[in-house]
């Protein structure tokens, strides 16, 4: 069989007019053989970039992204989240948002058949992509101040119901997060929704050694989660849970290998954004798992694929980095690796998605056992160790901070994480508004790449 | 009445079949967006950014819910050779066609970034995208591949070969279909929906026979190249299209344009398979009296919403240049009012 341009062509970031080039190589038949909740109909979704730069998603007309087929069908997918909800609930799914735990209460709600978890918070990254400040703007009407943090879009696609349907459920977990999020998440129960709080503990010590009470709280509020999932679905089989947990081990594995042969390949492999995006599937699986788990399969053949062949997307003496807090504006992912960086290390606050979840004792104990590794529940120390685990072995040679307009915890954490991290240069930068990036923005970064090398 | 959304987030609920604050409002505001604007006709269709801006202009009076960039149907003939009189203030008229006879071979497809005026539209839609692309839909109009034929051609001479030379009409379809192919790439990497327009496949021009012969294939294929991109495809069809609604099923539309057609009939016979889009008389547009719009529109809307893949309150053509914008403006406010959904 005469091999396709996927399979020839030199790894590499291209923009959206190559890619609506090279779409124009892909057979018709490929483009049916990928389609979400298996419906060939209206389930298809491996379009180019342009397709949802004409639906509005205005960044992606200045993003540069991998060349691979694999990872086209995972930006297909990503973007079409929004309608793959509405469809869900169409076909008669139960959707059911999950804020503010990032990680373990969908694994809950997957154990029940046709239901489908998603988190609202991450429609915070639709203004960027959109370049839009419709979201932010229609949030400061429904009060929310306009120095509170981008999550404040989640209260606006609340508000408009145009960006996913009228959720069956919602879990809202409260205590130890994000208090930016917290308010936007009483304000969406002041909308009339209706919300089932959950109260998530502080850490007071390390990730592994914490009162066994913190445990046994989580597992009073998992057990409350159960209970209202039960009294929604009319189905009561804690069985379910264990595939569940096997599967988001499965998908926690395989995130964590890309990641793995991404840091340590000479040559990165695999572009800093789409790396971010395999990461954050880790939470939900951008609302179809089995779908989401087959794509970063075919994403772990690429990337095997090109470490062997010693073939990547950046030079070889791109200068390693960390990254802590990700980037709300995609651009910025780009930007760092076209000044010369790669990024080989990174604490996105979701710590809790990315570890294993032990499958030899009781699930409810497992997913607390793995929640306790969460990012945000605990000391900055604890946060950001795996970053000084890098820093003192030489793997990472500086370290990239991004602090969110409104976020406390960016404004209390990043002088702290400079002194904790001052082996190597650190870079703090804010995260602009949507279509903010300036000249000054781009000059900061390049010249803390210069500083590096 | 407050509204919620804005065109865009409107324009997607509608097209994931979700019912949105109210039924998108979509008149055909094209060459009278430059009345709206106080430009020359001419100015308008030579300048993108003129174009564009006429649009905003329009928009921003009128609200109703996507640019439409447009000026007038020879706009991919004249990029293939067909020549046209630009008057100051009225649309390009053919003057000669690029065929005289059966001289194929010297059709080229046309580069869409430099032949004719088709950059002036990509211009357009690059302005209006990056103005307000965020909000508001651009629909861009591309002339489907039957109606692009006869522009390359004497109109006359073209419909009798239809009979006397069917081979040599469906080729010169063919290349009209590959450049209308190569103009859609470049508008939706331009941030532009195509939308096709077949005014001449009307049944007020052809019968449903020829339609099948030689409009139909064009239209499959365009639509076809546009549904790679998964995009749901609107199609407009002027006139009277009541012989062929069956066939407007078999052309893979996802949004049906319609004109001089009854409308429940349509709903009847379409609306499980597509969306429907019309289809207010745009004469009575131009020369009917603000109540006697009211009224009417608002019937036409009391009866386009129970479609039930969903409706876009419209207009079954271009609005005229010259309507009065007092006239648009009762449609609008009519649409908006009997195409309320939220209680």
């Amino acid at each position: 069989m005469k091999s396709t341009w996927f399979e020839v062509a030199r790894p590499q970031k291209i923009d959206l007019n190559d890619w609506s080039q090279h779409f124009r190589l892909v057979r018709d038949e490929q483009i049916k053989e990928f389609n979400y909740y298996h419906n060939p109909e209206w389930g298809i979704y491996l379009s180019p970039p342009a397709t949802f730069m004409v639906y509005g998603a205005r960044e992606l007309k200045r993003l540069k992204f991998d060349n691979s087929l694999a990872s086209l069908r995972m930006w297909g997918f990503v973007f079409n989240e929004s309608e793959r909800l509405f469809r869900a609930k169409q076909m008669g799914k139960r959707v059911i948002a999950t804020m503010g735990d990032l990680g373990t209460v969908p694994v809950i709600i997957m154990a029940f058949p046709n239901c489908i978890p998603f988190y609202p918070e991450c429609i915070w990254w639709t203004p960027f992509f959109k370049e839009s400040t419709v979201l932010l703007d229609t949030a400061t009407e429904l009060g929310i101040p306009e120095a509170a943090c981008f999550s404040k879009a989640t209260l606006a696609a609340f508000h408009k119901k145009a960006y996913f349907p009228k959720p069956d459920l919602i879990f809202a977990s409260t205590g130890a997060s994000c208090d930016d999020y917290s308010c936007i998440m009483q304000l969406v129960n002041d909308l009339g929704y209706e919300m089932l709080w959950l109260e998530i503990p502080f850490r007071r010590h390390n990730d592994e050694q914490y009162p066994d009470r913190f445990e046994e709280y989580l597992i009073s509020e998992y057990e409350r989660v159960w209970n209202k999932m039960v009294e929604l679905t009319v189905i009561n089989d804690k069985t379910g849970l264990i595939p569940s947990i096997k599967k988001a081990n499965r998908l926690r594995s395989l995130a964590e290998r890309i990641k793995q042969l991404t840091y340590e390949a000479p040559i990165t492999p695999l572009p800093a954004l789409e790396l971010m995006t395999i990461e954050f599937g880790n939470l939900y699986g951008y609302a179809d798992l089995d779908e989401w788990l087959d794509i970063v399969e075919m994403i772990n053949e690429t990337v095997a694929k090109r470490v062997e062949k010693g073939i990547g997307v950046l030079k070889q003496n791109a200068i390693p980095i960390a990254w802590i807090t990700p980037s709300a504006d995609p651009l910025l992912l780009n930007l760092v690796e076209d000044c010369g960086l790669r990024i080989v290390g990174t604490e996105y606050v979701i710590n809790q998605a990315l570890v294993p979840i032990e499958e030899n004792v009781e699930p409810f104990r497992a997913l607390a056992r793995s929640f306790m590794k969460a990012s945000l529940i605990g000391s900055t120390q604890e946060r950001i160790k795996r970053i000084i685990e890098g820093v003192k072995n030489e793997r990472i040679k500086g370290v990239l901070v991004t602090n969110m307009l409104g976020c406390s915890h960016c404004a209390m954490e990043t002088r702290l994480i400079e002194k904790m991290l001052s082996k190597v240069p650190v870079l703090s930068i804010d995260v602009p508004v949507p279509f903010g990036i300036t000249e000054q923005l781009r000059t900061r970064i390049a010249a803390f790449a210069e500083t590096l090398r | 009445m407050t509204e919620i959304l804005n065109p865009r987030e409107r324009f997607g609920l509608l097209v994931i079949d979700e019912k949105p604050d109210r039924c998108n409002i979509i008149p055909l505001i094209t060459s009278h967006a430059a009345t709206v604007a106080g430009i020359k006709l001419k100015e308008y269709y030579t300048d993108g950014e003129a174009m564009a801006k006429a649009q905003i202009t329009a928009i921003e009076e009128y609200e109703h819910d996507a640019i439409s960039i447009f000026s007038e149907v020879g706009i991919i003939a004249e990029a293939m050779g067909s020549e046209f009189n630009y008057p100051d203030d009225d649309l390009p008229v053919l003057r000669i066609p690029a065929l005289t006879k059966f001289d194929i071979d010297k059709l080229k497809i046309p580069d869409p970034n430099k032949d004719s005026r088709l950059p002036v539209y990509l211009e357009a839609i690059e302005y209006a995208y990056s103005a307000v692309g965020d909000k508001i839909p651009i629909l861009a109009y591309v002339p489907a591949p039957f109606t692009t034929g006869m522009m390359l051609s004497d109109p006359n001479q073209f419909l009798l070969d239809t009979i006397r030379n069917p081979e040599q009409i469906k080729k010169i379809i063919e290349i009209s279909l590959e450049a209308a192919i190569e103009f859609s790439y470049e508008i939706i990497n331009a941030g532009g929906l195509p939308i096709l327009v077949d005014p001449l496949a009307s049944g007020s021009v052809i019968s449903p026979k020829a339609y099948q012969e030689f409009a139909l294939p064009g239209e499959q294929g365009l639509i076809k190249f546009l549904h790679r991109y998964d995009f749901d495809v609107i199609l407009h069809i002027c006139g009277d299209t009541t012989p062929i609604l069956d066939l407007l099923l078999l052309t893979g539309a996802d949004l049906i344009s319609l004109d001089k057609v009854e409308l429940n009939l349509a709903i009847e016979r379409l609306a499980p398979k597509m969306r429907i889009i019309g289809n207010f008389n745009t004469t009575k547009l131009g020369f009917g009296s603000p109540d006697g719009i009211a009224s009417q529109v608002r019937e036409m809307v009391k009866h386009g919403i129970k479609a039930e893949k969903g409706y876009i309150a419209s207009t079954g053509c271009e609005v005229p240049i010259r309507a009065p914008t007092g006239n648009v403006k009762v449609f609008i406010s009519a649409a908006k009012e009997a195409g309320w959904f939220l209680d």
